[in-house]
């Protein structure tokens, strides 16, 4: 009985730490992503839009979709057409480099420019990176950061608002470049070839 | 309206249609993605004086561009982020690991046109030489996309 205690207590320690270090963005993004899924489901069993405390906000033309790694949205399923001037506004950590560097890596058949006023549309966003720390290390035995960012694409002559998409890694492997070519990737559903 | 109006009125539309249509395709044709060997490349400060490591890479590697210092001289332009990260306590005593993180990301851009023709980022989760190790991936790609094209 003594000595199953002893085992017990190492494994209860570990369990209670790894609890303590495992990154609470990931923890919450994962449940914010269940979220909107159980509020989508329940819009389609009741025909209505998903509310989350604004019930009486009109209903948008943003229709969202649930990706392997993010959140994709678009507006009323439009398109850009192929080879448009495209500008990526500076985003903080210089992203907006791995966001452009992205798009040539999967081929998106965009034309970026770096003068907004040649463009037709425009790429802006936020992005954020964290570490792996000593914890991650020990516990985890992994160096790989986590990488958010959120992007959104707009028109430039209308001013409206046709993209969004946001990816969160846990463990990123190659760290700003995989989530700048996760934002690529999904640019390119929108593009007409 | 008499005949001649009317042939002149279709020919009139369908020069019209032609020249719109003309002018369409120009808008959202492909780019020229063409880098010429021997361009004037001037490559802007990038935080943490990558520039530096850059222009030595592309040096070293042998790069068939020519740098300036002048912006105005030159014909493209360079720019980019860069992030380094040492080994930290936990790393080198957990993991064993000495070496550095380094990202980066560039993109070469036509200065007249304003077109990004080339764009690379470059990850090394423990890199052997630093900086220097992903300046000299970014300068190896870039040769690759001159003389591959």
């Amino acid at each position: 009985m003594h000595s199953r205690k002893l085992l017990m207590s190492p494994v209860l320690t570990a369990l209670i730490l790894y609890l303590a270090i495992y990154p609470l963005p990931a923890r919450s993004s994962t449940s914010q992503e269940n979220n909107s899924t159980q509020n989508q489901n329940k819009a389609a069993e009741t025909g209505k839009p998903a509310s989350s405390g604004q019930a009486k906000e009109p209903a948008s033309d943003i229709k969202s979709a649930p990706t392997d790694e993010g959140q994709l949205a678009t507006v009323n399923n439009a398109k850009i057409p192929s080879y448009s001037k495209v500008y990526v506004a500076p985003i903080p950590g210089g992203f907006e480099n791995y966001i452009i560097a992205g798009l040539r890596n999967k081929k998106v058949p965009l034309t970026v420019v770096i003068d907004r006023s040649k463009a037709d549309y425009e790429i802006s966003g936020v992005s954020d990176s964290e570490k792996a720390g000593w914890a991650k290390m020990l516990f985890i035995g992994s160096q790989n950061s986590n990488e958010q960012a959120s992007i959104k694409i707009s028109d430039l002559k209308t001013g409206a608002v046709i993209f969004g998409y946001s990816v969160h890694k846990t463990n990123s492997v190659r760290g700003k470049q995989s989530a700048g070519e996760a934002c690529a990737k999904h640019i390119k559903q929108i593009v007409l070839e | 309206m008499s005949y001649k109006g009317k042939v002149l009125s279709v020919l009139l539309l369908l020069f019209v249609a032609a020249v719109s249509t003309a002018l369409a395709g120009e808008k959202n044709a492909p780019p020229s993605q063409k880098i010429p060997k021997g361009a004037k490349v001037f490559v802007a400060p990038i935080a943490g004086g990558y520039d530096n490591y850059l222009k030595d890479a592309i040096a070293k590697k042998k790069v068939p561009v020519e740098i300036v210092a002048n912006r105005d001289q030159a014909d493209y332009e360079i720019t980019g982020t860069a992030e380094s990260q040492k080994a930290s306590t936990a790393k080198k005593v957990i993991l064993g690991n000495w070496h550095s993180r380094e990202e980066a990301s560039i993109a070469l851009s036509n200065i007249k046109s304003s077109e990004v023709v080339w764009a690379y980022s470059v990850h090394e989760e423990a890199s052997t030489h630093g900086k220097k190790s992903s300046a000299e991936a970014c300068a190896k790609h870039l040769k690759e996309a001159i003389e591959n094209q």
